[in-house]
């Protein structure tokens, strides 16, 4: 009878740590080889789909250009592969992020040839839909605006900053344009960014209570500057240091606030909680900030606003020296440090991406290298227990 | 530890051994007549000691990896597992109660297990045999138990020598556990054919895995020697509940960095002992105790 009960017992012990769905789905790393020697593909930006899996645009390397082309790859919510599209290398140069309007997917790219912006439409399930012509030519960074897009996009023939709002149909309701300054040589970055010769630059557009803003050149410098759209200046204006400096994030706040990270000379700076001045010239280095002396020179920096164990947190993700990605959290209201993680170890890993699932996790996504060299697209996805602990707060 | 473990067990016996003598030293029973001594010997309390070699299987429950390939079939790169290859160790302490030729026996067992496997990768071009890069993933596995088995055994002899047959229950809690991964491979794009070598990376893995279940059957033979019993016994262990922690299962960068996670596995064992047991209960004076 004894022999039984602890059989019993140990039966009842034993049982409990078979495999397990939901934690399979709560958390995992994934990286999406390719057993071509010469491929080369990068995440942009992620989005998690209705069915619970995620929709990944991407870039890949064209052999007979020098512009990205745009990958697409669909996983299901275990991180198992489900689908992937090389799109035609007739449309390069992808922007993020993955605009959801109306249940559709919007992005924007370019053609090959005449270099005119193009908005593609894609299905959760990662197959493209439509693809209409914007008109502008560069496009650099976009947003959502409600059920319309913001656009950045820089205009090679006229060598202006060019900002739209785009509606789902590719139709521009306004636009303005900035000059980015006379000569070559203000150019020269911004070609270089495009065709992956140079530094990425953080360019950047969104919209803060009325206030248009978008993080491009003008006047000769990469500058953060606000406009209504109408006027033929920009209201106000956050200078940097030409392409040496200035910021590398933003993401408006309650109360007039933003959540902003910049760089200078290769330093970078976290500002969890700055007030920004919106009308009037400034200058990006007196905003001071967090130094983060760990990350890479001129760091990319992705900002998330969530809500962690009931707090709303400002998660920073960006790539440190040591090739991990770096997640650090600061309480939105105070801007105090509240946790951080690193993702990644033995191979080089950087972020492209983060955002919020559904389970009240995180899924960041980003690139390693492969065997130190192939360059591929990686997924963490951290359970809500994960996030909940890391950024517990001190 | 190990070493440490088998020491302090074989004190402890050693220790039991003595305090049994000197008490006996001072004793003055009667010599019991032989019905007497008959039922004396339908029921004896053994401790004893026992080490050996295990040698350990795991077998994939359900496969995971890290690596998803987009273009090619995931059976490329997937893990090839040794079997019974590798061999462990374990130190067990042995109390056994006999009772007319069936015994029960608790056997609480320091375990060291290991096992391996590997995985393979490779990029080519087609266009170019030259651009090609081969990487072989080693891993080992080196994980320790504290096991708590319960036997039934069953005596088929009751001679001198004594062969038996032995069935029972194991619970294994885990100890401690560490991963070891070696990378090799050949880089033809290089300029020639390099072949290479990493240096073997050894991460502690104690959050991978978890305590376990299995049942165990096995067979063996007692051979009374002198006021002894020297044990040989071999048995087969089958795990059978999951080794790993599923929750925890990418929670090791740098495993995961590399491209490496567990799979959920049963921990299957091939174990071998030998060892000595002492009797605790004596008919007379002289510490006779059994049919000699």
């Amino acid at each position: 009878m004894r022999f039984i009960f602890i059989l019993g017992l140990v039966l009842l012990f034993g049982c409990s740590n078979d495999s397990d769905p939901t934690a399979d789905k709560a958390s995992f790393t994934r990286i999406f080889d390719n057993n071509k020697f010469n491929a080369t593909y990068y995440p942009i930006d992620i989005k998690q789909t209705p069915d619970g899996g995620y929709l990944i645009l991407g870039g890949r390397r064209l052999l007979n250009s020098n512009f990205s082309g745009i990958y697409l790859l669909k996983v299901d919510e275990y991180g198992g592969f489900v689908s992937e599209v090389e799109v035609d290398e007739e449309l390069v140069a992808p922007i993020g992020p993955l605009m959801l309007a109306n249940g559709t997917y919007y992005f924007f790219c370019m053609t090959n040839v005449g270099l005119q912006t193009q908005l593609i439409s894609v299905n959760a399930d990662g197959t493209l839909v439509d693809q209409v012509a914007v008109g502008n030519s560069y496009p650099a960074a976009a947003a959502l605006d409600g059920n319309n897009f913001l656009l950045q996009s820089y205009d090679h023939v006229d060598k202006e900053s060019v900002i739209s709002v785009v509606s789902t149909s590719g139709a521009v309701s306004s636009t303005k344009a900035f000059s980015i300054g006379a000569g070559d040589a203000v150019e020269e970055p911004i070609i270089a960014h495009f065709l992956q010769t140079g530094r990425k630059l953080p360019f950047l557009v969104g919209k803060s209570g009325s206030a248009y803003y978008f993080n491009g050149f003008y006047n000769y410098t990469l500058s953060l500057s606000f406009t209504n759209l109408v006027a033929d200046e920009p209201q106000g204006i956050v200078q940097g240091q030409q392409d040496d400096g200035g910021i590398s994030q933003a993401v408006p706040l309650d109360g007039g606030k933003f959540a902003l990270a910049r760089f200078n000379f290769g330093d970078n700076y976290f500002l969890p909680s700055a007030t920004l001045n919106s009308s009037g010239i400034s200058s990006s280095t007196d905003l001071g900030g967090h130094s983060l002396p760990e990350l890479t020179a001129n760091a990319r920096v992705q900002i998330l606003r969530t809500t962690i164990n009931a707090r709303k947190v400002v998660l920073y993700a960006s790539d440190t020296r040591s090739k991990q990605i770096a997640l650090l959290g600061y309480d939105e209201a105070t801007g105090a440090l509240v946790g951080s993680k690193y993702l990644g170890f033995s191979n080089p890993f950087e972020v492209a991406s983060l955002t919020p699932t559904s389970d009240g996790g995180l899924i960041v996504c980003g690139t390693t290298y492969v065997a130190g060299r192939f360059t591929r697209i990686c997924l963490f996805k951290l359970s809500q227990e994960e996030v909940t602990k890391a950024f517990k707060g001190f | 530890m190990k070493f440490i473990l088998s020491l302090a067990l074989t004190v402890a016996i050693s220790t039991t051994g003595f305090s049994q003598f000197k008490k006996k030293a001072s004793n003055t029973l009667p010599k019991p007549k032989p019905s007497q001594q008959n039922k004396f010997l339908e029921k004896q309390w053994w401790l004893g000691f026992k080490a050996g070699t295990n040698f350990a299987q795991a077998k994939p429950i359900k496969s995971y990896t890290v690596m998803v390939p987009t273009k090619y079939a995931a059976g490329l790169n997937a893990k090839e597992y040794d079997s019974f290859s590798k061999t462990g160790s374990q130190a067990t302490l042995e109390a056994t109660f006999y009772y007319k030729g069936i015994s029960f026996s608790v056997q609480p067992t320091y375990r060291h297990t290991r096992f391996t496997y590997f995985n393979q990768f490779r990029w080519y071009n087609t266009e170019n045999s030259a651009e090609t890069l081969e990487l072989r993933y080693d891993q080992e596995q080196k994980i320790d138990y504290a096991d708590f088995p319960l036997f039934i055994k069953y005596d088929i002899l009751r001679d001198k020598l004594r062969p038996y047959v032995q069935v029972g229950i194991v619970y294994s809690m885990l100890i401690n556990a560490n991963k070891a991964v070696a990378i090799s491979g050949t880089d033809y794009a290089s300029g020639g054919t390099n072949q290479f070598a990493n240096e073997t990376l050894i991460v502690g893995a104690k959050d991978l895995y978890e305590n376990y279940w299995g049942i165990a059957a096995g067979v063996g033979v007692d051979y009374n020697l002198g006021n002894v019993r020297l044990v040989l016994e071999g048995s087969y262990w089958k795990g059978m509940s999951n080794i790993t922690n599923t929750k925890n299962r990418f929670g090791n960068d740098r495993l995961a960095g590399i491209g490496d996670v567990p799979d959920d596995l049963d921990l299957n064992n091939i174990i071998i002992s030998a060892g000595v047991l002492f009797p605790m209960r004596f008919l007379s004076s002289n510490f006779k105790t059994l049919d000699r």
